[in-house]
């Protein structure tokens, strides 16, 4: 690994990132210890478990998926530089599917560990990944996705676990009438970056970014999307809603691009945020650069606390203030997690949900 | 039952309720009556607790209990059930959700097992069909596009599942045709008409009244009670209105 060097807070993109525990995590020895229990799905399919970047080989069975160095440009990125070159990929070819959902677990003990990723998906082919990350310390990604003509891809993480950082870099083309959907639930004690730069480079490609954050504590949650519709007739969506309590922060700073030759491009934002508690912050930033004139793109922000006659309404029928708070919250969040076609996969991360709700205090 | 003595409050620094005192016994219906702006919805918030109405004098007790110092879920637990005049949209929380965590949180908090899915399921489906509202309404969102019917319909529906021993019912009646009326009014009577529950009925109009009959009648203006009297006293009303009334009580 190269020494570490890291954004400055003073740089607009990174205002919001309090990276300032990562040079201890990366001077820290990991325990390799890895949960008995792990967050593991109840469906078939391939199971990959790293625990501090290393594929634990006793407790995986990687299917389709193959370890090793990673090929194509690697990311331009402050932290994704530091992930390297060697990880996981999953090349599928023309037409193949995964049947069930592959399912990888980053296990991280008290230190920092850093893979690359790569998902190549040749055309009509058809994957659905979700990851999850528990433990304690700094799991930092970075993944490469590129989606041949009418490839379709379901890419799901949860950010779990007790405290540290995880930092996700996603570099993303979309090709000719394909699809990619991504949604991200940050409902641990850890700090999430998420920075993703998707570009739609066929004509008529889809694309969705979007997720729920849930922040308490003085945790921190920040996204930054790019989304380009480099060719005409693409669709993108982003929806994200934020959820913040205590000292947190939750930003999202989303842009859409829409390039000269980008006509009919359909695009829409929805950023919203709730406060739960006076001393929290949320960021919601829409961001939109159009150079093409035949374009549909909407973009809405809200920040806001929860209805007070709607709360009063739940507490008049006996529900307490804390549940009918949960109550409100989770409908908020349901919008984002709703987007999650798979429902074994949905209903884990309402779980996941659920249970951060259950921690509030 | 219910007491109220000498009942003072006030909303944003306005005094509006300026001295009420009520009693009611198990058994009986009251129905509260009077002209806009007398008070009629502040003395319902304040019984259910909603906050940002401050009670500045007087008490009031539930059981023996003082009222005043509870909060409102814990209002609904001793078995007070307020009929909203504007019932609340809740989208992405459905019905049966909210009905089955109200009921459940109510009977926690009484000691009482905790229903099932199943169990619950059965008695909306009973309450539901009693009132003439479709269970696919009970899956949607709260209220979500429900029509202004449909809404008291479904506060009446809630409030056969809850069954409370105590329903101040605000304006149920205003935004229902005769037949959305007659079907509440049947409602009320076959939920709340026991020896053993009260009612507190605020209304404008008397043709709630001829469905189900109160016991007393008392005419609310100016923050306090000006006239009480029996079931032919909202008769009087209906055939001089409240500006007569109002004026011989002051």
């Amino acid at each position: 690994m190269k020494s570490l060097v890291l954004p400055s807070n003073r740089t607009e993109g990174w205002r919001w990132s309090d990276l300032s525990r990562l040079p201890e995590f990366a001077e820290s020895e990991p325990t390799r210890i890895a949960p008995e229990v792990l967050p593991w799905l109840d469906i078939p399919g391939p199971r990959l478990l790293f625990v501090d970047g290393r594929l634990d080989h006793s407790r995986s069975d990687p299917g389709p998926v193959e370890i090793g160095d990673v090929d194509g440009e690697a990311i331009d990125h402050p932290l994704a530089r530091h992930a390297g070159r060697h990880g996981w990929k999953l090349i599928l070819g023309p037409d193949h599917a995964t049947a069930d959902p592959v399912q990888i677990v980053h296990a991280t003990t008290g230190a920092a560990d850093h893979l690359a990723a790569e998902i190549l998906l040749g055309s009509g082919a058809q994957a659905s990944i979700l990851e999850t990350f528990v433990g304690a310390g700094w799991a930092n990604r970075a993944t490469s996705i590129r989606l041949a003509k009418g490839a379709r891809l379901m890419l799901n993480r949860r950010a779990l676990g007790d405290t540290g950082f995880i930092s996700l870099t996603d570099q993303a083309a979309v090709g000719e009438g394909a699809s990619f959907v991504s949604v991200c639930l940050a409902a641990g004690g850890r700090d999430t970056r998420l920075d993703a730069a998707i570009t739609l480079t066929g004509t008529e490609a889809y694309a969705e970014a979007g997720g729920a954050l849930l922040a308490r504590g003085r945790q921190r949650h920040d996204i930054n999307l790019v989304l380009r519709h480099d060719q005409p007739a693409g669709m993108s969506r982003q929806l994200w809603r934020s959820v913040a309590d205590d000292m947190s922060a939750c930003s999202v700073a989303a842009r859409v691009e829409v390039a000269r030759d980008a006509q009919k491009t359909d695009g829409e934002q929805s950023l919203k945020g709730i406060l739960l508690s006076r001393g929290a912050t949320i960021n919601a930033k829409p961001e939109l650069e159009i150079f093409a004139d035949d374009v549909k793109c909407a973009h809405g922000a809200t920040v806001g606390e929860l209805d007070r006659n709607a709360l009063f309404y739940l507490e008049s029928r006996g529900i307490s203030p804390d549940d009918a708070t949960a109550l409100l919250t989770r409908a908020f969040v349901a919008d984002a997690l709703d987007r999650i076609g798979e429902e074994a996969v949905r209903a884990a991360f309402y779980d996941d949900g659920e249970a951060w709700f259950g921690g509030r205090e | 039952m219910l007491k109220i003595d000498n009942l003072h409050a006030t909303v944003d620094g306005k005094a509006i309720l300026k001295g009420i005192s009520l009693e009611l016994n198990p058994g009986e219906i009251h129905a509260i009556m009077g002209p806009n702006g007398s008070g009629k919805s502040t003395l319902s918030y304040v019984l259910a607790g909603r906050p940002g109405y401050e009670v500045t004098e007087g008490s009031v007790t539930f059981e023996g209990e003082d009222l005043l110092a509870l909060e409102p879920h814990e209002r609904a637990a001793r078995g007070l059930f307020l009929g909203f005049q504007y019932p609340v949209e809740i989208p992405g929380v459905s019905n049966v959700q909210f009905l089955r965590t109200a009921l459940n949180a109510q009977r926690r908090a009484r000691g009482e097992a905790e229903l099932s899915a199943g169990e619950f399921l059965r008695i909306a489906r009973e309450q539901a069909a009693a009132l003439g509202f479709d269970m696919d309404m009970m899956k949607r969102g709260v209220n979500v596009g429900f029509s202004g019917g449909e809404k008291k319909r479904n506060e009446m529906v809630q409030m056969g599942i809850i069954d409370p021993r105590l329903a101040v019912l605000d304006e149920t009646d205003s935004g229902l045709d005769i037949d959305a009326l007659r079907v509440v009014g049947t409602g009320i009577n076959r939920i709340m008409r026991r020896p053993d529950k009260a009612v507190l009925l605020i209304t404008h109009y008397q043709r709630l009244l001829d469905l189900v009959e109160p016991d007393f009648v008392h005419v609310l203006a100016g923050g306090r009670i000006v006239r009480s009297g029996g079931p032919e006293l909202a008769h009087a009303l209906e055939r001089e209105g409240y500006g007569a009334l109002t004026e011989t009580a002051a």
